[in-house]
């Protein structure tokens, strides 16, 4: 196994002086799932934002398939392969369904962007039958799925993600991970920060404790959720549910 | 009732809403009020001004086009200056806005504007003097239309061009990537970024925009009226008025809002007088904003 995506002490804050990700690494390899779980506040979104060329970076070093990407721009991650799907607000509501698609930097010019199209469709049925509907109008869980297909629609080799079952109803929670699951199997590796850690770490195959900006514990996903200190410390509260 | 106002009232209203493009452009996606947007105006207008006289050093005289009152050194200067208030905007939003910008406070910019207004203005009056200038000498008939309205062959062919304008930048907008780029950029600009759209981008096709239509419409003032530094401001409220009626980042409601106000301005103008003609774009824009501050075609923000 080789890592894709390899973050090394990473440090990075919205304001200087105020560290929010303190020396962070973790590891992505070819075609895995890992999950980033960690408390309110510990900077899990911070952490992938970071990544992502979306907040500054005063540290530590970021390699996409042994590349430094480091604090690159973030509108050219997507074009080196790595695409992010944030927590909140993550499609143009005033856009069609099918613009937000082609809106998605890196995708050729119409005639050769359109069989890039109809593959995100089959992928989400929901969205083929809205696709010249504002994409105001879908539902949380089409939202989701609609910034999913934004990121896949540019191929790219990482795929993060920011709790893409925040506020959606279970059965759209399980579509979603299911998903998730059967895009892997094409080849793209998946980062996930979720709250839901039992649905996350039932996909998951490796796991990240998130504590204060820094890994505090990593395992594999499995064992992450057997493990009765992780689980009282961090997941406590979410595993009665 | 005579319904001269009506021809009068379409012709200045396409050309404020020609010009409240770039407004409401430029307040949607940079998100800033550009009080010197109407000096723009005023400075393509003196551009093709400049370039007209060049060519015509060059050339000699040209005999004008049909019933037209210019020929095609016109077009081909008002081309140039388009492309060169399109730079020049760039140029400004480079030496000064942009460094605001990046600090984050819009107000900032905004009195900016205000002083690059000034500026541009002052500048206008100390290279051309405030005396009014005209592209052409020749005096043109009003010709009978029916109605008891009468328009001159310019105002015809100025009314089609700034149609055809607005069509283009309709489907610019709606069709091409750059135009879903900039309307996908003045909806969330994080998320911009993070889908991967060049914001340096989006702003310069942005002003290049912005600054090309003002041009347009700076040179048809002064082809139906004429050319003075002035002829900016006059056209500031309207314009305002016409992008916060219209819904801002609305295109085709900027226009709509602008023939609304050319209409309004002219009948005021018959109706109760001449001296009452500035007030209207003012009445209408406190009536939008305490009424319906998000205008016709516009969308709450977020
Ligand atoms: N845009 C911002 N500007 C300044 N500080 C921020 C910003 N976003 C988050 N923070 C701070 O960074 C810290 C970590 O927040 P972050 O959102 O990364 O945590 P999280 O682990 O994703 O939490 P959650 O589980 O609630 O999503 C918090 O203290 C938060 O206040
Ligand atoms: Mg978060």
């Amino acid at each position: 196994m080789t890592a894709i995506l390899q973050v090394r002490d990473l440090v990075a804050g919205y304001e200087p002086g105020l560290d929010i990700v303190r020396g962070c690494s973790i590891r992505a390899d070819t075609q895995e799932i890992v999950v980033i779980l960690g408390p309110n506040g510990a900077g899990k979104s911070s952490l992938i934002k970071a990544i992502a060329g979306l907040v500054p970076v005063t540290g530590g070093q970021v390699l996409l398939d042994g590349q430094d990407i480091t604090a690159t721009p973030a509108h050219l991650m997507v074009r080196r392969g790595l695409a992010f799907v944030p927590q909140t607000d993550n499609i143009f509501p005033l856009l069609t369904v099918e613009e937000n698609l082609r809106v998605a930097g890196g995708l050729p010019p119409r005639p050769e962007s359109a069989p890039r199209i109809d593959p995100m469709f089959a992928l989400f049925p929901d969205l083929a039958r809205q696709r010249r509907l504002p994409a105001g109008s879908l539902s949380g869980g089409q939202r989701q799925m609609l910034a999913v297909a934004r990121a896949l629609i540019v191929h790219p080799r990482v795929l993060m993600l920011d709790e893409p079952s925040a506020g959606l109803s279970p059965k759209f929670v399980e579509m979603v991970f299911a998903r998730l699951a059967e895009i892997r199997r094409s080849g793209l590796t998946i980062v996930l920060v979720e709250q839901n850690a039992k649905a996350a770490l039932s996909i998951g195959d490796r796991a990240y404790v998130l504590v204060e900006g820094r890994a505090a514990h990593e395992g594999p996903a499995r064992s992450l959720w057997d493990d009765p200190v992780i689980a009282e410390l961090y997941l406590g509260q979410r595993r009665a549910s | 009732m005579n319904l001269q106002f009506l021809a009068d009232g379409l012709i200045t209203g396409s050309l404020i809403g020609l010009g409240a493009i770039g407004v409401t452009l430029t307040y949607s996606i940079l998100r800033f009020s550009n009080f010197a947007h109407g000096d723009l105006m005023a400075w393509g207008a003196y551009a093709a001004l400049t370039l007209l006289g060049l060519i015509s050093a060059l050339v000699g005289s040209v005999a004008p086009i049909g019933v037209l009152s210019f020929g095609w050194p016109l077009i081909l200067a008002a081309g140039l200056s388009m492309a060169l208030v399109g730079g020049m905007a760039l140029v400004l939003d480079w030496l000064l806005f942009a460094r605001l910008r990046a600090k984050g406070q819009a107000i900032i910019v905004v009195m900016a504007s205000f002083g690059a207004s000034m500026a541009l203005r002052s500048l206008l009056e100390f290279i051309f003097t405030s005396k009014p200038a005209y592209f052409s000498r020749a005096i043109q008939m009003a010709m009978p239309v029916g109605l008891g309205i009468r328009v001159t062959p310019d105002q015809i062919v100025l009314l089609l061009v700034t149609l055809a304008l607005v069509v283009a930048m309709h489907l610019f907008m709606e069709r091409s990537q750059t135009g879903r780029e900039m309307r996908a950029y003045s909806q969330n600009p994080a998320l911009a970024r993070v889908v991967g759209i060049d914001v340096a981008r989006i702003v310069r096709a942005t002003w290049m925009i912005g600054g090309g239509l003002a041009c347009a419409a700076g040179v048809m003032v002064g082809i139906l009226v004429q050319i003075r530094p002035l002829m900016g401001l006059d056209m500031l409220l309207p314009m305002f008025a016409a992008a916060i009626l219209g819904g801002i980042g609305s295109i085709p409601g900027a226009v709509l809002a602008g023939l609304i106000i050319g209409l309004s301005e002219s009948a005021a103008v018959q109706l109760v007088g001449a001296e009452w003609r500035a007030g209207v774009a003012f009445a209408i824009l406190m009536g939008v904003l305490l009424i319906r501050p998000t205008g016709l075609f516009g969308v709450a923000e977020r």
